[in-house]
């Protein structure tokens, strides 16, 4: 029978729970002995790399209605994701790429169309450090967990800020990503950007995974700027420092000038043998001010 | 305890239901083996080829109803009630016209990379027949290849693309 890199046979329980409530529960009871698994792609990278051992009991929440569908309003500009939609669901969409199309560009840079057709945004979402999360940081997202009461709702922003230090949402099931479109203002345009740079064109782990949004009037003039920058290991995050200096200010030479100045000094990447932190914090502020640049074009 | 709720059998084997190339079967395995090790090694249905192990390489692609999934990463449960296509039941009724297109162009020289092409080829043809570039590009993204540089496959791929339309226009004027 075949092993993983940590000699552990292929035999683990795989329970298929219907409901919420049910894989919850199953969670409490197998504790750490029991894994929630959606697509089963990254653990199955970790299970390999030896950094997981395969768990006893897998905790198969594919079977979970709930978990499933993408549901958007067009007129409300909200939608939601549920935890299970395939990055091959979002790739293809064309009510997500209508609505929220920074999340087609994610898509599509993520992995390749096999992996997608298996792995979940919920997933990627968990991983802490997935591609999508730029993107889905740009539309107010809401992460809606099962908890074993009447449900949790937590920004994806203060979740990211704290779930690498506190383990308790580990418990959670997460059921669905609520989304909400910016509003676009009278008398301007919006433009967005998705970038994912690594170091080979496809497949390869992103050395700065950016996305953009921003509203200009006329002259310019940029608004309603939302920002976020990962990549690698580092956990993605709105660079709010960076959205507040731009808020107000006409987009031109001196401003773009400025701004990459202020990407190099205030993002705060982690490096690996690879890719040092100076070479993602160039890398982070070059994407930035080149598509501001587009931006006003 | 739900039905829902009984686990699939830990050392035992479990009866999973699916269709193989097109015939019913039941997998009897664990619930967690890797499809690729089924089809190898309970199966000796050796034409899907083992490499990474982990999702990185294409060798190992098979379609799972009509799409691409590398069979290192997906396992015996998550086939339930699917039907799986390996590279055996793409040439089941002789050899495929992306088969042919291969040869014919030089898509392959040691062939390891070449089922896994095969399948992802077929995949996106069979849902997009007239696919541009960054299409194919994209559609090929999982499949890595140590020895022809890509150049020889691009131009099966255009074969293929090809051949199809031409099969499907002459059918169209016969009917
Ligand atoms: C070859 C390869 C290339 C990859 N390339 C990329 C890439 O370019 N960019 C990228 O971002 N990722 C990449 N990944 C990582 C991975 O495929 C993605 O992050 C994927 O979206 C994970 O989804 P999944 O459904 O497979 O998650 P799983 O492996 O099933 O689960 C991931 C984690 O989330 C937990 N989990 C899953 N669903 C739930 C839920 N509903 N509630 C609670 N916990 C849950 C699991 O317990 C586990 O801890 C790659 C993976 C492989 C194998
Ligand atoms: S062996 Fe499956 S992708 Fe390499
Ligand atoms: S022909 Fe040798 S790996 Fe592709």
């Amino acid at each position: 029978m075949a092993a993983n890199a940590q000699g552990v046979a292929e035999a683990p329980f795989v329970w298929h729970p219907a409901t919420a409530a049910e894989a919850w529960q199953l969670k409490q009871t197998l504790g750490t002995e029991g894994v929630y698994t959606a697509g089963g792609t990254l653990l199955r990278t970790q299970w390999e790399a030896g950094l997981a051992a395969m768990p006893n009991h897998l905790i198969n929440v594919g079977e979970i209605e709930e978990l499933h569908g993408i549901h958007i309003d067009c007129e409300s500009g909200t939608g939601t994701l549920g935890a299970m939609i395939t990055l091959s669901d979002l790739r293809t969409s064309p009510l997500v790429h209508a609505s929220f199309p920074l999340l087609t560009e994610a898509a599509r840079s993520i992995a390749a169309p096999s992996i997608r057709n298996l792995a979940t945004i919920g997933g990627n979402v968990l991983s802490l450090v997935g591609d999508s999360l730029p993107a889905l940081l740009i539309y107010d997202p809401v992460l809606h967990w099962h908890d074993g009461s009447n449900g949790l709702q937590e920004s994806l922003s203060e979740w990211l800020s704290t779930a690498a230090v506190h383990a308790a949402w580990r418990e959670r099931l997460l059921i669905a990503i609520e989304l909400t479109q910016p509003a676009l203002d009278s008398n301007t345009k919006r433009f967005v950007a998705y970038h994912k740079v690594g170091r080979r064109d496809a497949f390869t782990p992103s050395v700065v995974t950016a996305a953009l949004s921003v509203q200009l009037d006329s002259d310019n003039r940029l608004s309603d700027v939302r920002l976020a920058l990962g990549g690698g290991q580092t956990i993605p995050h709105r660079l709010e420092l960076v959205e507040q200096f731009l808020t107000g200010k006409i987009a031109n030479k001196k401003t773009i000038t400025e701004v990459y100045a202020l990407v190099v000094e205030h993002y705060e990447p982690k490096g690996d043998a690879f890719v040092p932190v100076s070479y993602r914090k160039k890398a982070a502020a070059n994407l930035i001010a080149s598509e501001l640049w587009k931006a006003v074009r | 305890m739900k039905d829902s709720m009984k686990p699939l059998s830990r050392l035992e084997t479990s009866s999973i239901p699916c269709t193989l190339n097109g015939q019913e079967i039941s997998l009897n395995v664990p619930p967690a083996k890797r499809l690729l090790h089924i089809l190898r090694d309970d199966l000796e249905m050796t034409g899907t080829k083992r490499s990474c192990d982990i999702g990185r390489c294409g060798a190992c692609m098979v379609m799972v109803d009509g799409v691409p999934v590398n069979s290192c990463l997906t396992m015996a449960y998550q086939c339930s009630g699917k039907s799986i296509t390996t590279i055996e039941g793409v040439s089941a009724g002789g050899m495929d016209p992306i088969q042919r297109a291969f040869l014919e162009e030089g898509g392959f020289q040691c062939g390891y990379c070449t089922p896994g092409m095969i399948i992802s080829v077929k995949a996106l043809l069979d849902h997009n027949p007239d696919p541009t570039p960054p299409e194919i590009e994209e559609a090929l993204s999982g499949n890595i290849c140590r020895c022809t540089g890509y150049g020889g496959i691009k131009r099966a791929v255009q074969k293929a693309i090809e051949w199809r339309r031409e099969a499907y226009e002459s059918e169209s004027v016969h009917d």
